[in-house]
């Protein structure tokens, strides 16, 4: 066959190749509308199945958390903004708000005491105590969502973790490392004394002086003078929740 | 109805109080306020709990609510005084003794002096008593009182509040030989 070379030839090859990328995003088209169709079927199974649990999953926080998890593998986050479809439907949106609110007003009202600084096993009893009339329980899961949730009123709310507690932190500030470590030293105890500081530390009694006074500024620690020797320094936002469980 | 005499269920003490640093003054102004609070809404519950109003702060800082044996804590005297101090600004104390003596004594008003006043002349109103001469005995531990609050009230308390009344002009108080014959008649 004789090699087509001239005009006519090239018309022809480049309505062969335009008929061939046609035919290809013709391809690519069908797929998407094919993946538009599944995600589409998705959306309205989910929605159907939240629409069916709708009770299960205000009740149920363990089941709560699933459907949570569920929803953000496939790119669908219930909580993005109050007016999300799935916020709509669930209602959930307006759970982790009136959360928020209620998490807000314990902070607030408990911060004179704690310096704004509380556990969040003792939230929890605080907002299990304030939902009594026979609502939805709460879980950590549930507060710590809550709390993200709040992170445009620029509160500051913040979670912090010392040694094995998880820790609500409501007053916007900067903690710094040696309050942040001797915390973690109080953790257990709930109380430490300069010696303890000392003890476990090596720091020089002017360095946990300096430490121990801006804890007392920022009110997260209580002294008691009452003690056979020097001072001992109590962090009630530990002792109140390490009460609740005894 | 109170029955007087504050026997019945046990004064349940709030949680801090087994706090220990809740019986150190606080070095850092704000807490101090919430624990200065803390502590006047304390006094003020465990006196209406034990129908008590008199209240000698030298002596009240060896026992409950103001000591801990458990925690073997208790609140400083100078503490305390700060404490009533704060119950006077408000209205829910008064220091007693001798003007511009050591604040050593002072009573604890679980209810306003005013509050028993309206009480005392609604009393009168309804039982018809009003222009007619009652002494404190009588409004304290008479028959006719029996099912009201102030009933078994201590008479310094009963005092101060037909005083109150006296002040509004709604009543007229009548010296007696002690407290307990003092006269009073309360006005319609």
């Amino acid at each position: 066959m004789r090699k087509a070379v001239g005009i006519g030839g090239l018309r022809r090859r480049e309505a062969e190749r335009l008929a061939l990328s046609r035919k290809g995003s013709e391809l690519a088209q069908r797929e998407i509308e094919k993946l538009q169709e599944q995600v589409t079927t998705m959306k309205a199974k989910l929605e159907a199945f939240v629409r069916e649990h709708q009770r299960d999953i205000r009740n149920n926080p363990a089941f709560r958390v699933q459907v949570q998890r569920m929803c953000q593998l496939i790119g669908v986050d219930p909580l993005a903004s109050r007016k999300g479809y799935m916020a709509e439907l669930l209602g959930v949106g307006d759970f982790y708000c009136e959360l928020g609110i209620q998490i807000i007003d314990i902070c607030v009202a408990t911060r004179p005491v704690n310096g704004g600084l509380i556990d969040i096993d003792d939230l929890q009893q605080r907002l299990m105590q304030r939902r009594l009339r026979g609502s939805e329980p709460v879980v950590a899961d549930d507060i710590k969502r809550a709390i993200s949730q709040l992170g445009p009123l620029k509160g500051g709310y913040l979670i912090v973790e010392f040694g094995g507690r998880t820790m609500i932190q409501s007053v916007a500030r900067e903690m710094n490392a040696d309050t942040t470590t001797v915390l973690g030293l109080a953790h257990q105890t709930c109380r430490f004394s300069v010696d303890d500081v000392h003890a476990a530390l090596a720091w020089d009694d002017y360095r946990i002086r300096a430490c121990v006074d801006d804890m007392i500024r920022s009110g997260i620690v209580w002294v008691d003078a009452q003690t056979a020797g020097m001072p001992d320094y109590y962090v009630p936002s530990f002792y109140s929740a390490a009460s609740k469980r005894n | 109805m109170a029955t007087g005499g504050g026997a019945g269920a046990r004064f349940q003490l709030p949680e801090i109080h087994s706090f220990p640093p809740f019986f150190t003054r606080q070095p850092n102004e704000d807490t101090w306020k919430e624990q200065r609070r803390l502590w006047c809404d304390l006094v003020v519950a465990f006196c209406r709990h034990h129908r008590r109003s008199a209240l000698a702060v030298a002596e009240a800082v060896n026992e409950p609510p103001f000591s801990n044996p458990r925690i073997r804590r208790a609140l400083r005297v100078d503490t305390l005084r700060e404490v009533v101090d704060e119950l006077v600004s408000q209205g829910h104390a008064a220091w007693t003794g001798p003007k511009g003596s050591v604040r050593d004594t002072c009573l604890v008003f679980w209810r306003k002096p005013e509050v028993w006043a309206a009480m005392l002349h609604q009393w009168a109103a309804d039982r018809g008593l009003c222009n007619t001469v009652l002494t404190l005995y009588e409004l304290a531990n008479g028959d006719d009182t029996a099912d009201q609050e102030f009933h078994g009230l201590d008479y310094a308390t009963l005092r101060r509040s037909l005083e109150a009344l006296q002040s509004q002009g709604r009543a007229q108080l009548f010296a007696g030989s002690s407290d307990e014959d003092l006269g009073v008649k309360i006005f319609t």
